[in-house]
């Protein structure tokens, strides 16, 4: 049952993603499904994969490091460079789920982490 | 297979862009860069009573980290000034200028000396920049405003 209430939100929380600074575990066109209710009771730590309310909207990114009890690092997997900075300091409270499957494309579909 | 796409398409999309060309700005890194400054201020005149090698290592540690997060403080705010910022905020808050300088010269004087008053001015002026940033933005978003 936890399985399928967990479904059903992460469905209704799905995102397609744009960009491409988490290539390659996710890249510019992917769907993804996004658990809203994974860090309700703990908060995201390092590695983990986030969709966070950034003030332009919606972003995907890991996890670098907790910077305190307030604060995250999140960094994108595709490497800097060219004058392209993937982090970005947010507050954890602006997390808002955590993609763990990606069901688009039909040739990629899989659990993303 | 057109259809299938319609059905199973999201309702909203998450940027992976990068933050800096695609707008991902948020004042959160400086005013996390301004308390931090204050914390080790406040630690460094705890520890700066002992004289035994911990108390010593503890002052040299603090004293490394505030240096590093008032300079954490100067790019946050520098990278807002010259990429967020634009004519029309100015014109909104034709002060901007001025209290983005006097933060940056806040953050040069924290780098320097170890003054609480000067860490409790640093955090008030990085406080009325995110104000001005987050009204420029229309408000905070809801998860952020709690």
């Amino acid at each position: 049952m936890n399985g399928i209430a967990r479904l059903v939100a992460s469905w209704r929380a799905r995102v397609a993603l744009t960009g491409h600074s988490m290539s390659p575990t996710l890249r510019d066109g992917d769907w993804v499904l996004v658990d809203p209710d994974a860090y309700r009771l703990r908060s995201p730590t390092p590695g983990e994969l986030v969709v966070a309310d950034s003030s332009a909207g919606p972003v995907v990114k890991r996890v670098a490091e907790r910077l305190d009890p307030t604060s995250l690092l999140l960094a994108g997997d595709a490497p800097s460079g060219g004058g392209h900075h993937h982090e970005v300091v947010l507050a954890v409270s602006t997390v808002s789920g955590r993609p763990w499957f990606r069901y688009w494309p039909p040739g990629r579909i899989g659990r993303v982490r | 297979m057109l259809d299938l796409r319609k059905l199973l398409a999201p309702s909203r999309t998450a940027s992976a862009h990068c933050d800096i060309p695609c707008g991902i700005y948020d004042p959160h890194g400086a005013e996390l860069g301004a308390r931090t400054v204050t914390k080790m201020v406040s630690l460094i005149q705890e520890a700066q009573e002992g004289t035994d090698p911990e108390s010593r290592q503890t002052f040299v540690r603090c004293v490394k980290v505030k240096e590093e997060h008032a300079e954490i403080v100067k790019r946050e705010l520098q990278i807002l000034w010259s990429d967020y910022f634009k004519p029309e905020h100015l014109e909104r808050y034709p002060d901007l200028h001025e209290k983005v300088w006097k933060a940056l010269k806040l953050a040069s004087k924290n780098k320097q000396s170890i003054d609480a008053t000067a860490a409790r001015d640093l955090e008030a002026a990085v406080a009325e920049i995110a104000r001005i940033f987050w009204e420029t933005k229309g408000g905070q978003p809801a998860t952020k405003a709690a």
